[in-house]
């Protein structure tokens, strides 16, 4: 009588351990495949916001002259570098109440209604080192060191230089250089 | 003994045969399980995208119909909107992220019935999505949005954008007395009862030598598609009172007359300026600080705001119906009558054409500025 029970709860037991590693195949199946899905998104979002607020940056509030008008973010880059040379005329002097760092961070955290978002940067500036041939970078501006473990997305603006940067002997004429800033939510 | 021990060690046929179709069925139920689980999350992931894409839409898009421009469409022809933008031009190296303030206006006026209105024209999809629309100005706590509260869980972008603030001219004559747009009141027409200010606008000079290589965004264009309003604001009007007598002024705006001309083919002059007819929801008189359009004639005691409403200057420029001749010169003129002779504001004698030059010189006239702002699109 023992044997008889035996044997039929095994084949139970059997049947109930495929069903559950079954469905646990199943569950970590359907997981995987919409996890990126939402890394992506993020990612959009956040590199949407970068884009946009060096976009505004790089665009006058005024303007009052036929020719072109000089922006915050010209301003920013020509105080970067070599900040004794006298600027063009078109040139936009820096701002110093407006430096990148609480410029850049109310654009990207400001948020409709009360709350504010929380995101950290470090910004450079990347140029072409005529003297050398090479390519150079300087540090505009951090808020916060990235230690490895962030996620961050990579914007980037060109804009007109009107000093000279590392590598410039003279400066006839203003020149294009890239502001990249990589940026991330804790 | 025995013979029932056999038996009892071996399964039936009929559990194998249950069992077998169990398995079977079972396994074909879970393999239609990832894909449930995968169409239950592409509605985040849908979430987002339309909320994406509704964003560029409205940041970077002018709407349709351009021209005339969505915005300028009453209420009663608002079935034309076929989609709603709010960027100020469809140049979008130019004027990247920088929204027309009367568009931003339009967009959240309580004309507009949601859901129906908005998502046949921002939000589209076969998909009933319900959503919300904000935005806010850098320093404000005023937020405007359209639509309902999000749930726990909803797609989202936020776009950084600058708003286009219209251009404005205040006028007054304790600032800047005896100025070369008025007549010297302190001299001259002490004894005349009607004085008329007109404010000239110069279609070439405005739509071809704006700031910026005439970037949209800072000019001042009277041309559709991107005809924006004007605003002239006269203020502390008594103080141009020069009464000879002890009988006290009463001041009354009694019309406002168009007169436009256009410079001849051969470019050797100008046409005679003419009349124009006009509409009263052409242009709003704000009178003392009243948030109502006055009708006119009426009385005035010390300020006077004119606002020519969007889209009104092209109408006025246009000879032919259309756009407006980018040839035109536009005098608008304010008649004031005083209940007997005394100096008052006058701009007859100044030049050009006895009218105060609303132009791109910052000392006359306050020029557009784009004001900071922040605009979200949730979706759900």
């Amino acid at each position: 009588m023992v044997n008889d029970r035996g044997q039929l709860y095994t084949i139970e037991g059997i049947a109930a351990a495929m069903i559950m590693l079954f469905t646990t195949y199943l569950v970590l199946g359907a997981t995987s495949v919409y996890t990126p899905g939402d890394s992506h998104i993020s990612d959009m979002q956040l590199e949407q916001i970068g884009t946009d607020s060096l976009r505004v940056m790089d665009t006058p509030a005024n303007c009052y002259s036929t020719g072109i008008c000089a922006t915050t973010l010209q301003g920013i880059v020509n105080n970067l570098s070599q900040p004794n040379i006298p600027l063009a005329p078109a040139a936009n002097a820096f701002d110093p109440t407006n430096p990148f760092n609480v410029t850049f961070m109310n654009y990207v955290n400001n948020k409709t209604g009360s709350q504010t978002d929380n995101l950290h940067y470090t910004a450079n500036v990347t140029y072409y080192d005529i003297a050398n041939k090479t390519t150079g970078s300087l540090l505009l501006s951090a808020n916060r060191n990235l230690s490895g473990v962030e996620h961050p997305v990579r914007v980037t603006e060109w804009v007109i230089a009107y000093r000279p940067v590392p590598g410039d002997v003279t400066l006839t004429e203003p020149r294009a250089v890239l502001v990249e800033v990589l940026l991330w939510r804790d | 003994m025995r013979a029932k021990q056999k038996d009892a060690g071996n399964l039936s046929i009929d559990f194998l045969a249950g069992f077998t179709i169990f398995m079977i069925a079972f396994i074909y139920v879970a393999t239609l399980i990832p894909g449930l689980f995968l169409n239950l999350h592409a509605y985040t992931i849908d979430y987002n995208a339309v909320a994406y894409r509704t964003g560029v839409i409205l940041a970077e898009d002018p709407g349709m119909p351009y021209n005339p421009s969505w915005e300028t469409l009453s209420d009663y022809d608002k079935g034309e909107v076929l989609r709603f933008g709010l960027a100020l031009s469809d140049g979008t190296t130019t004027t990247p992220n920088v929204l027309s303030a009367e568009k931003v206006n339009r967009f959240f006026c309580s004309t507009w019935v949601y859901p129906d209105d908005y998502q046949s024209r921002a939000i589209f999809g076969n998909y009933p999505y319900q959503f919300n629309i904000s935005l806010q100005m850098a320093g404000s706590n005023v937020t405007q949005s359209v639509g309902g509260v999000p749930p726990e869980d909803y797609g989202v972008i936020r776009r950084i954008v600058k708003v286009k603030e219209m251009s404005n001219a205040t006028i007054d004559p304790t600032v800047t007395p005896g100025g070369a747009w008025h007549q010297d009141y302190e001299t001259q027409d002490y004894n005349v009862t009607t004085h008329l200010f007109s404010i000239f606008v110069n279609y070439t000079a405005l739509s071809e030598n704006g700031p910026d290589y005439n970037n949209p965004a800072y000019q001042i264009n009277p041309i559709s598609p991107m005809a924006e309003g004007i605003m002239v604001n006269l203020t502390n009007l008594q103080s141009t009172i020069n009464n000879k007598t002890s009988q006290p002024v009463t001041i009354n705006l009694t019309s406002i007359s168009v007169y436009r001309s256009r410079t001849l083919p051969t470019e050797t002059g100008h046409a005679p300026f003419s009349g124009v007819p006009t509409t009263t929801d052409q242009y709003e008189v704000h009178i003392d600080g009243n948030t109502t359009s006055a009708t006119l004639p009426a009385g005035v005691s010390n300020n006077v705001s004119l606002f020519i409403n969007p889209g009104t200057l092209n109408a006025w420029g246009s000879w032919g119906g259309g756009q407006a001749d980018p040839n035109t010169y536009l005098n608008i003129t304010m008649q004031f009558d005083l209940n007997h002779g005394a100096g008052f504001l006058n701009s007859t004698q100044s030049q050009p054409y006895g009218a105060f030059d609303y132009n791109y010189n910052p000392v006359n006239v306050t020029q557009p500025v784009l004001d900071d702002g922040v605009m979200e699109v949730a979706v759900w």
